[in-house]
């Protein structure tokens, strides 16, 4: 057994993030973590790479007791991890990314020549080629992962733990990984991958843990078990099928002509995207993140220049608008990134819900507050939001509460128009269904409604039409009664599907 | 019970800067060879011992007040507006200049000079606001670099063009002002005027506009979370050129009613030499840029500089004490050294992540 | 001295770019390592004091220097704990510290010389001044670039070092990379608090030589306030030369001659206060060239992604 995770628990104050968890892994396996979000399987590899100390419990690594501090032990002890979010120098070129910790040198000089030649041999002998004087900055998130490999493989690493590999890449890229993963694990080499994907953990793993509200439920060989089992142990119980009525489509609200965003990359952010969002129904936008989905969001509500194509909402040219002017003519936005567009985690509960809803809390340029409280105390029962007051500081709510926040305040404002993405990115299941619910509510009531997420079963389960996005353009067309996961992650990829042009 | 407690926390970090400035201040003491006791109680005299000194002090913290008004505004904003003290300089040479060249009675050159000040003080802030929502230009530096310009500029103004040739003196000065423009003393005999009740009266409107107009939410969320304002249809760029005018407008104020009220003139160096620019700035820092907090802090460091000038009268040790005192608070404020924070460091940094 | 461009203009225009180069080439290595030290101001006076004094008690020209470094990385040192340790705002601590920089000094003249405003003694010996051999010879060139404080020559060798340090050693590419991802260095196990540190701490000793030179440089003496906004000017050089020592070398070279430049117009008759404007013109016009980072980027920074 090449290492061994006897017991772990981990609190962080009342949380138990894992609980007496067992984990091993032999030489040259790959096996699979897997589990919902917030199952703690990223917890776990955190105090297995020493950047987490566990409440309790003991590594072994060769059947010796280890204790790490912090990340340059685990190194030591020759295990290496490629984080979700990339922990690359963009301004540095590729070889000067592998090899920072360990430079070559003479005397004090950074012998970069060296370091150069260390790269090809490294990329030669695995068989993962790089261009070692690019910067990382123009390197593609595919590229950007295999320095990551290479770059705990020049520091020695015979386990490498993969943190959610896949989440960046385009299919393609997956296909890459997964064969450079089997090579490497014929090369003697072990992984430990966490991921929620199953069908591509079906593919590579040998044995699979999964992992549920920090409890292990169950560790399996990958060829004796198959998805169903899997998500049954992931998720606990059966999936609800959320009933959705007859979509009643009425006239367009939001038509986009030919709009493009040119950028300042090789390829345009957005090219020739058009498409309708109608009375009554859900447009959901499948697709990998950074397909262009968010500059199309930014686009539509103001906040980024288009350099050609129209936008109308309600038959209003909205083109190059400003937000105040579209948000007027009946928008409302939940945003993808809370933290960053939602709210300001200085303000109260109060003053962050009552942004876009000026005109109904204020007389004549003051503040109503006795409307605010009526208002937000209203969202606050509706929707369960857990906060100790109207003044509490957004920054003192969990990400799932404010959230809650954010949709009641643009639901509330009732306009013809809703974009909605990635609306219970870090929710909980019980906020999620209630999310879930107002937005279909909404869509009852004949507003129209853009939902984008990264989440198919989220897409699938809300939307009337599909459309999928890939390097900035829209390159396909569903219905969602007839549309097939298969059908759509073909198209996700990049592919063709059956019967189009 | 909450609010209470946060209220009494948020209490906790003024008054233990405020006893390290005083323990700072005695070691100086100390080390200039004077008696801490005796120069502390001279100290207060200074200050507050008498009627006289206790107006002295209101009449010093009035141009403080309004600066430090003005900056509160600018940095609730978001923005790190540092040109007070030459938009000051230049709302004075504009004030001065209207009280004595433009015809008409009393009351006419008083609201033109206040007008004046308050419009040229406003747009040489604005400039910078416009810099830095045109050419990306950073604010802090701007400002900052702004000040001396236009502090040489007045200097020249009165060096030359408009000095007063009247006197003997070769002083760099204007004119003095007519008697129907002064601004009316509030005691008879005593320095503090009716700039005083201005900076007040500002005090509270600033209060209201901030937190109960929807121009002052703005403001606040623009300075929170700036990609949330602009999400939520607030427009940055004219919301900065806005916010920038008003503060100036405030270090505006600050110079007509000096010049107004107490010099009667506009002398090259004497709105910079006592720096109020620099105190205002310091006080909004001390009261984390809330209008209420910014008035009392401005008494606050008024009353440290007029105890200061009773040390000079009464004992060895030098005014510039207190300086001293007021730097240090200035920097333990900043340190955000709240009971929490310790709280967290005893608690260990080992369960917590490494990163 | 009738001409407007001669020897002596860029002679002393040289003497000049040295404190605005030594304080920027701090602000430049603080700048790397993602510190915005608006505290230069501050350090330089506290260096140009520290000079003073050390002159003054011992007569020796290497302990003034050292007094000069000494005292500004103290309080350099109270920069970066406040910053670093204690996570307060950078740019209110580097305020903060401007304030204490002139209240101590002011303080500290009244203290010890019992003086107000300046302080002057003319038998007091200023930086040495080096004729290069061979350099002193050439006809022009020689002219400007010799019999210059052994200051200014620090200067520029420290420029040649810096540059070096960055961009060729192992330590420096490791401090390049703690400023670039702190997240990913620290993952790495690189120290990323002691980094900033050393960071600061140079910069304040680079800033005390950035005082010593303008205290001991051409006339000894010390007067409040003296730094008149090199600080702020040398910030600029910082950012026009994109903290890159060379580039700031060049930046900052604009700046000192336009100081010289300004002293040289009074003798043209024109009023010494325009004349004093100038470098601070020079220098607004200067930052339209250098484009901010823009808010929405800091924004993005201080407001973190829930991603």
């Amino acid at each position: 057994m090449l290492l061994e995770m006897d017991s772990i628990t981990k609190s962080y104050g009342l949380v138990r993030a894992n609980q007496n968890v067992n984990f091993n892994l032999r030489k040259g396996e790959v096996h699979a973590l897997i589990g919902e979000n917030g199952a703690g399987k990223t917890t776990l590899m955190r105090i297995l790479y020493g950047m987490e100390s566990p409440t309790s419990g003991q590594i072994k690594i060769d059947g010796k007791p280890v204790t790490f501090h912090d990340p340059t032990d685990a190194i030591k002890h020759k295990i290496g991890m490629v984080h979700q979010h990339f922990m690359l120098f963009p301004a540095f070129s590729i070889a000067e990314n592998i090899v920072i910790g360990g430079e070559p040198k003479k005397g004090i000089v950074f012998d970069r020549k060296q370091a150069i030649e260390q790269t090809i041999a490294l990329s030669e002998q695995y068989g993962m080629p790089v261009d070692p004087k690019k910067k990382v900055a123009d390197c593609s998130l595919g590229m950007q992962q295999r320095v990551e490999i290479l770059k705990v493989l020049y520091q020695g690493a015979e386990t490498i733990i993969l943190d959610e590999p896949t989440g960046v890449l385009t299919p393609l890229e997956v296909k890459e990984l997964l064969a450079s993963i089997k090579a490497l694990t014929a090369k003697g080499k072990s992984f430990i991958i966490i991921s929620h994907k199953l069908s591509e953990i079906m593919e590579v793993s040998d044995r699979i843990t999964v992992l549920r509200d920090g409890v292990v439920t169950g560790t399996v060989n990958a060829s004796e078990t198959n998805e169903e089992q899997l998500s049954r142990m992931m998720v606990g119980r059966e999936l609800i099928k959320l009933e959705r009525s007859e979509a009643k489509i009425g006239k367009p609200v939001l038509e986009l002509k030919d709009v493009t965003i040119v950028g300042n990359k090789t390829k345009p952010l957005l090219e020739d995207v058009q498409f309708n969002v109608h009375e009554g129904e859900i447009v959901g936008v499948a697709g990998i993140s950074g397909n262009g989905q968010s500059e199309l969001l930014q686009a539509i509500s103001g906040l980024m220049p288009i350099d050609r194509g129209t936008i109308a909402l309600q038959e209003k040219n909205i083109t190059g608008a400003s937000v105040k002017m579209i948000r007027e003519s009946g928008l409302a936005h939940i945003p993808e990134d809370r933290y960053l567009w939602g709210v300001s985690k200085e303000a109260t509960v109060s003053d962050n819900g009552i942004m876009g809803h000026l005109s109904r809390t204020s007389k004549r340029g003051m503040l109503d507050g006795k409307a605010i409280r009526t208002l937000v105390s209203g969202w606050v029962e509706r929707f369960g939001i857990k906060t100790g007051s109207l003044h509490t500081k957004a920054q003192y709510l969990s990400g799932g509460n404010l959230q809650k926040l954010i949709v009641a305040r643009e639901i509330a404002q009732q306009t013809p128009f809703l974009i909605a993405a990635e609306p219970t990115r870090g929710v909980d299941v019980g906020a999620m269904e209630i999310i879930h619910g107002e937005l279909l509510k909404r869509r009852d009531e004949g507003a129209a409604i853009l939902l984008v997420s990264s989440e198919l079963t989220e897409i699938m389960k809300l939307s009337d039409r599909i459309l999928v996005m890939y390097e900035g353009k829209v390159v396909g067309e569903l219905d969602a009664a007839t549309a097939t996961e298969e059908q759509i992650s073909l198209l996700m990829a990049g592919g063709k599907a059956v019967g189009q042009a | 019970m909450d609010k209470l407690k946060s209220t009494l926390q948020s209490l906790v970090q003024p008054l233990l800067a405020v006893l390290v400035g005083l323990l700072v201040g005695a070691i100086a003491i100390l080390i200039v060879g004077g008696d801490i006791l005796e120069t502390y109680r001279e100290m207060w005299k200074g200050a507050f011992g008498s009627f006289y000194f206790l107006t002295n002090t209101l009449a010093r913290a009035t141009p403080i007040i309004l600066v430090g008004l003005g900056v509160a505004l600018a940095f609730r904003a978001g923005f790190f507006n540092m040109g007070s003290e030459g938009q000051m300089v230049l709302g004075a040479l504009s004030a001065a200049l209207t009280a004595l060249y433009i015809p008409g009675p009393g009351w006419v050159k008083i609201i033109a000079a206040f007008a004046a000040a308050v419009v040229v003080a406003g747009l040489w802030s604005a400039l910078a606001g416009w810099l830095d929502s045109k050419f990306g230009m950073n604010l802090l530096i701007t400002t900052l670099l702004l000040n001396y310009i236009a502090t040489l500029f007045a200097g020249y103004m009165v060096a030359y063009p408009f000095k007063d040739r009247s006197g003997s003196a070769a002083l760099s000065q204007t004119e003095m002002i007519d008697a129907s423009v002064m601004l009316p003393k509030l005691f008879q005999g005593m320095t503090v005027h009716v700039g005083f009740i201005i900076a007040i009266v500002a005090t509270l409107a600033l209060h209201f506009f901030i937190n109960s107009t929807t121009k002052g939410y703005e403001i606040r969320m623009l300075g929170g979370n700036p990609l949330f304002a602009s999400y939520g249809g607030v427009s940055r760029g004219k919301l900065m050129v806005m916010s920038m005018f008003i503060s100036g407008a405030f270090a505006g104020l600050a110079g007509v009613s000096e010049v107004l009220g107490t010099q009667y003139r506009f002398l090259d160096g004497s709105l910079t030499s006592a720096n109020y620019a620099w105190s205002g700035i310091m006080a909004t820092l001390l009261a984390n840029s809330n209008p209420i907090g910014t008035a009392i802090a401005s008494l606050l460091l008024a009353a440290l500089q007029t105890g200061g000038m009773g040390v000079e009268r009464n004992t060895d040790v030098p005014l510039e004490i207190s300086s001293i005192i007021q730097a240090v608070l200035i920097l333990f404020i900043s340190a955000k050294f709240t009971i929490s924070f310790i709280k967290r460091k005893k608690a260990g940094a080992k369960d917590g992540s490494a990163v | 001295m009738d001409q407007l461009f001669d020897v002596s203009l860029f002679a002393a225009a040289l003497r000049m770019v040295a404190p605005i180069l030594l304080a920027a080439l701090g602000g430049a290595i603080c700048a790397r390592v993602g510190l915005f030290n608006v505290g230069l101001e501050g350090l330089i006076l506290i260096g140009a004091f520290s000079a003073i004094l050390g002159n003054y008690l011992t007569g020796s020209i290497a302990v003034a220097i050292l007094f000069a470094m000494g005292f500004s990385l103290l309080f350099s040192l109270l920069l970066a704990y406040m910053s670093i340790n204690l996570q307060a705002n950078v740019i209110i601590v580097g305020i903060a510290l401007n304030f204490l920089a002139a209240g101590l000094t002011t303080f500290a003249l009244r203290a010890i010389f019992n003086v107000k405003g300046a302080y002057y003694d003319k038998d007091m010996k200023g930086l040495p001044k080096l004729d290069i051999p061979v350099l002193k010879d050439i006809p022009w060139l020689g002219d400007v670039l010799s019999g210059q404080s052994i200051l200014v020559y620090a200067a520029i060798v420290i420029v040649i070092v810096l540059q070096f340090y960055l961009f060729r050693t192992v330590s420096g590419f490791r401090l390049l990379a703690a400023g670039e991802n702190p997240v990913a260095s620290r993952s790495l196990g690189l120290n990323v608090k002691k980094i900033q540190y050393a960071a600061v701490l140079i910069s304040g000793a680079l800033c005390g030589l950035a005082g010593a030179q303008l205290s001991l440089g051409n006339v000894t003496m010390f007067t409040e306030g003296m730094t008149n906004g090199r600080g702020f000017i040398a910030l600029v050089a910082t950012m026009l030369g994109q903290s890159n020592p060379i580039g700031v070398a060049g930046a900052s070279m604009l700046f000192g001659f336009m100081e010289a430049l300004s002293y040289r117009l009074q003798n043209f008759s024109v009023p010494s206060n325009i004349t004093a404007m100038l470098p601070f013109v020079v220098t607004i016009i200067a930052m339209i060239f250098f484009k901010s980072s823009g808010y929405k980027n800091e924004a993005k920074k201080s407001s973190g992604s829930s991603r």
